[in-house]
């Protein structure tokens, strides 16, 4: 697109106040727009083309466009990467949960869990990982195992953080 | 005018934060494990010497450097634990990528400190330089599981005096019209640049404190002091001159690789092969920034911790392990004596020119050099691929023979005793594993 000093040149202004006013008006009715910088660059009237890749001959492959629309195993399992921790899992009291020992569970660390969040918490000096249960101001820890009680804190449950996923390799 | 006069009148002509890891490694090891909670942690175990120490164990009085063994006699239940530097740099890196989230103006300074250049962010944020700096400070704090003190100054050299001004989990902000009450009993040497030389100095120009040191008039300090020291003052005025350098791990000026191994040794044969081996990890460094020394100092440590060195010239900038060990061999017996025990030995490459511009000398032929680059590029390749030690010189051979410690001083990391499937001694998970979680 042309600058100011340009369009002065084109139109045949004398002033650049002039070719300013016509490209305000030109703005207004959405032929011409701004960038960030101030510069101008076509308004949406011109209809963005996409761009595929480069192809030398024939029909124009989909693949790459589609490729930007897909996530890395990473991306789709981690959400806040840099408070995400594994563990490894020992115990069995969320097997019925399908969290088995031996699987390695990505966590992020966080201070509050909401209402069926898998915790890592610390509940009466002793590390657990159950389910977190809120009903009104009643909070207990629950398993997913049917020989595990669940716990009521007794005097202090201390959130480490929330159970993202499990990952288990064959 | 008095004394303690403000030194600038704006506040925050620049906002710059100094964040600070509060004992580092030794708060990674007690994010990660539940076990060591509220104990006293050394790290370092392998060097035999404490590299990182808890709060708790700082109480007890334990300092960096200590030896392990009047550590034990201080606090007998310390836990001792051998460096996992592998954790320790990807929270690092985490470190640097959660600062990141506030602006793109991060300096990595060490691998616990850096600098953030936070000017004109207020209203982005909508909140005060000092509400930002408390954001990035909780969020550190969530994200990874340990403190940072922060420093929030005009200036990186102020900034510095805020982030020791209160540790751990500190927050402090110097003003500029505040300068004055926080420099006025800070003794000179406290000051970021100013190291044992130059406060001698400053002692015998009867200045004791860093006030007294910035109210001095710019013809004296140039009169006395040269660039560097001039913009410690200017920095101490408030007034920023040292830039936040965004460059990664920037420029290097030197690189060092200095390896202990146990027990300790006398056999001429081991002890360069130890040398060798830091020369060739020291080189593979130098080829990763693309920089070619001039020069390098090869020392030998005595089992009394006495150093004996000696300094090399190369004939031409070279970052290839064989060149620099060939010039290592001529002057191993001049540092070497027998029936003397060694602990450890080091290398220092400095004097780093760009290895693109590398120019051949009188009598080495740009042909062979062309063909070195080839070999050593196909070398880098191999060892990124397989490993860091599947390919090392003959002369390296005995540091690889053996592990670097016998007995206890060899004990690995836990991490590395708990591999996953599909993990192997080499390769790892890139994410930070918790660990002594029993019941779980």
């Amino acid at each position: 697109m042309p600058s100011y000093a340009e369009l002065m040149g084109i139109f045949g202004f004398k002033s650049k106040n002039a070719a300013f006013k016509l490209a305000k008006r030109l703005q207004e009715e959405g032929v011409l727009s701004k960038d960030p910088s101030g510069k101008l660059i076509p308004g949406n009237l011109f209809n963005a083309v996409r761009v595929l890749g480069t192809v030398e001959a024939g029909w124009p492959s989909p693949a790459e466009e589609e490729l930007s629309d897909t996530l890395s195993l990473e991306e789709w399992l981690i959400g806040n990467k840099e408070a995400t921790y594994m563990l490894k899992v020992k115990g069995d009291s969320m097997i019925e949960a399908g969290i088995m020992p031996g699987d390695v569970v990505l966590v992020e660390r966080k201070r509050e869990a909401k209402d069926g969040d898998i915790v890592i918490a610390e509940v009466d000096n002793d590390w657990t990982m159950k389910y977190f249960k809120k009903t009104g101001s009643r909070i207990y820890l629950l398993a997913a195992n049917k020989r595990y009680r669940p716990i009521v804190p007794k005097e202090e449950l201390k959130i480490a953080a929330i159970v993202k996923a499990v990952i288990r390799k064959y | 005018m008095p004394y303690d006069a403000p030194l600038s009148i704006r506040s925050f002509p620049r906002a710059i934060l100094h964040i600070d890891g509060d004992a580092f490694f030794a708060s990674c090891e007690q994010a990660r494990d539940p076990r060591l909670k509220g104990k006293p942690v050394i790290t370092g175990k392998e060097r035999g010497i404490a590299a990182s120490m808890s709060y708790e164990a700082k109480a007890r009085g334990v300092t960096r450097g200590m030896r392990l063994f009047e550590i034990k006699k201080l606090i007998p239940e310390a836990v001792i634990l051998p460096s996992d530097y592998e954790t320790y740099s990807l929270l690092s890196h985490r470190f640097y990528t959660i600062v990141r989230r506030y602006t793109p103006d991060v300096e990595e300074y060490g691998i616990d400190e850096c600098f953030a250049d936070i000017t004109g962010l207020r209203r982005s944020f909508r909140t005060s330089y000092r509400g930002i700096a408390d954001a990035i400070r909780k969020e550190l704090e969530n994200d990874l599981g340990f403190s940072f003190s922060i420093g929030l100054a005009p200036t990186k050299v102020l900034a510095k005096v805020g982030s020791k001004w209160k540790k751990p989990d500190g927050l402090t902000a110097i003003p500029g019209r505040e300068i004055q009450n926080f420099l006025k009993n800070l003794p000179a040497e406290k000051i970021w640049g100013i190291g044992p030389q130059t406060s001698a100095l400053l002692l015998k120009l009867g200045i004791f404190t860093a006030l007294q040191f910035a109210k001095k008039p710019e013809e004296w300090v140039k009169r006395y002091f040269t660039k560097p020291h001039h913009e410690i003052w200017h920095e101490l005025n408030g007034r920023s001159v040292l830039p936040v350098n965004t460059e990664s791990q920037a420029k290097h000026y030197s690189i060092q690789k200095v390896k202990t191994f146990t027990p300790p040794s006398s056999d001429p044969r081991f002890i360069f092969a130890q040398l060798s081996k830091n020369i060739e990890n020291a080189c593979i460094r130098a080829r990763r920034y693309k920089v070619a020394p001039r020069r390098c100092a090869f020392f030998l440590r005595t089992q009394e911790f006495r150093d004996y060195g000696i300094e090399v010239r190369l004939s031409h900038p070279t970052a290839f392990a064989h060149e620099i060990i060939r010039a290592a061999e001529n002057v191993f017996p001049e540092v070497f004596r027998n029936e003397v025990l060694y602990r450890s030995t080091g290398v220092v490459l400095y004097n780093m020119d760009s290895d693109e511009i590398t120019q051949p000398d009188l009598f080495g032929s740009s042909i062979s050099i062309e063909k070195y680059t080839r070999l050593y590029k196909s070398v880098d390749h191999i060892k990124t691929r397989y490993g860091k030690h599947t390919l090392y010189l003959g002369s390296s051979y005995l540091a690889h023979r053996f592990s670097q410690h016998e007995g206890e001083r060899g004990d690995v990391p836990e991490r590395k005793q708990h591999l996953l499937k599909g993990e192997s001694k080499r390769r790892r998970l890139s994410i930070p594993m918790l660990m002594g979680f029993e019941n779980i």
